[in-house]
């Protein structure tokens, strides 16, 4: 991650796309350094024959739980070491298969202020080179308000939520 | 007509026993992690600036939920399995008991939401607890379906939440 300008809650606009993250193509390797990473031993990420001839798969699928740290990532660096990913949900909608290239995004949906922090939802997703959206989502980060100090950490959610 | 057996509303609630993670956060286990993600954060890797507000080196966000490994001296499934073709390598419980009234029913993954308040530090030791928090019924445009929703607080030693997950299993 590098260096940024501090994110503050008043410099967002709604509709305003986050940087997009682009990973891939995504090879066996990479597929397989993740299963090893994690010691998940699924044989659809890896077993070329298991996986389409047993399971009747198009192909190796990129773990979903990979995809999720895509999109995380995607939000921790844009709210930078000031700011606070708090909630990310998915939905697995489409499989990728290896060889292909993702395009993690995100789109400023609204925001609302509390009372240490401002809170902004984001729609997430992930696209790949076809266009194809597999992963959509939501997300919520918790940004500074201007001249007021990083959010607290660790985090505590507003009350009521 | 409803697919939602009766039974199967009884695993509401049940709750998991604490498991600890054989293993506290390791180094070199956060390392190939953030690399396997293509993530190499620097605070990820030893204490520094990046990660002064936090206490120190931490692990990835989502790392915590996946500690729980094999334990040193427990049955090895790979190999209990070597001669079953049709084993599909896939093996993650969260420590609850299969919903036996669903069991004839396939499973597809419904998607996840994840919740955080702090990063886990390496050596720090990880705990998980998990409970069905939901069982329902879904009527859909391709007939019903169940929704079976497991929700795991990840803590660390201390007790302090780190990740609260709430994973969605479809069942038809």
């Amino acid at each position: 991650m590098g260096e940024q300008e501090l994110l503050c809650f008043e410099d967002i606009e709604v509709g305003a796309n986050l940087p997009v993250l682009e990973k891939g193509p995504l090879t066996t390797a990479h597929l397989m350094r993740w299963s090893a990473a994690m010691e998940n031993w699924h044989k659809i990420h890896y077993d070329q024959r298991f996986t389409t001839e047993h399971d009747k798969l198009p192909g190796l699928l990129i773990n979903g739980s990979l995809k999720q740290q895509f999109v995380v990532q995607l939000l921790k660096d844009w709210v930078g070491r000031s700011g606070w990913v708090w909630k990310a949900s998915f939905q697995f909608r489409a499989m990728n298969v290896v060889g292909e290239r993702l395009r993690v995004w995100g789109r400023v949906a609204g925001k609302r202020p509390a009372a240490d922090y401002g809170l902004v939802d984001v729609d997430i997703g992930i696209l790949n080179d076809n266009g194809v959206e597999s992963t959509p989502g939501k997300a919520v980060v918790a940004v500074p308000y201007r001249g007021k100090g990083p959010v607290p950490y660790p985090f505590v959610p507003p009350a009521g939520a | 007509m409803s697919i939602l057996p009766e039974a199967a509303k009884a695993y509401i609630g049940l709750t998991s026993e604490k498991e600890v993670a054989c293993d506290p956060v390791e180094r070199g286990a956060v390392r190939r992690y953030a690399q396997a993600i293509m993530d190499e954060d620097p605070a990820y890797l030893k204490e520094c600036e990046a990660n002064a507000r936090y206490g120190g080196a931490v692990a990835p966000p989502i790392f915590p939920t996946h500690m729980l490994r094999r334990p040193f001296g427990a049955p090895d499934p790979i190999q209990d399995h070597a001669d079953d073709p049709n084993y599909d390598g896939a093996g993650f419980s969260q420590g609850l008991p299969k919903i036996e009234p669903l069991k004839a029913l396939s499973l597809l993954n419904g998607g996840s939401e994840l919740e955080f308040f702090r990063y886990a530090r390496h050596g720090e030791v990880v705990t998980v607890q998990s409970r069905y928090a939901s069982i329902t019924e879904k009527q859909t445009s391709k007939g019903p379906i169940i929704l079976v929703v497991i929700e795991s607080d990840y803590c660390n030693g201390d007790g302090d939440l780190l990740v609260r997950v709430r994973r969605t299993t479809i069942r038809r």
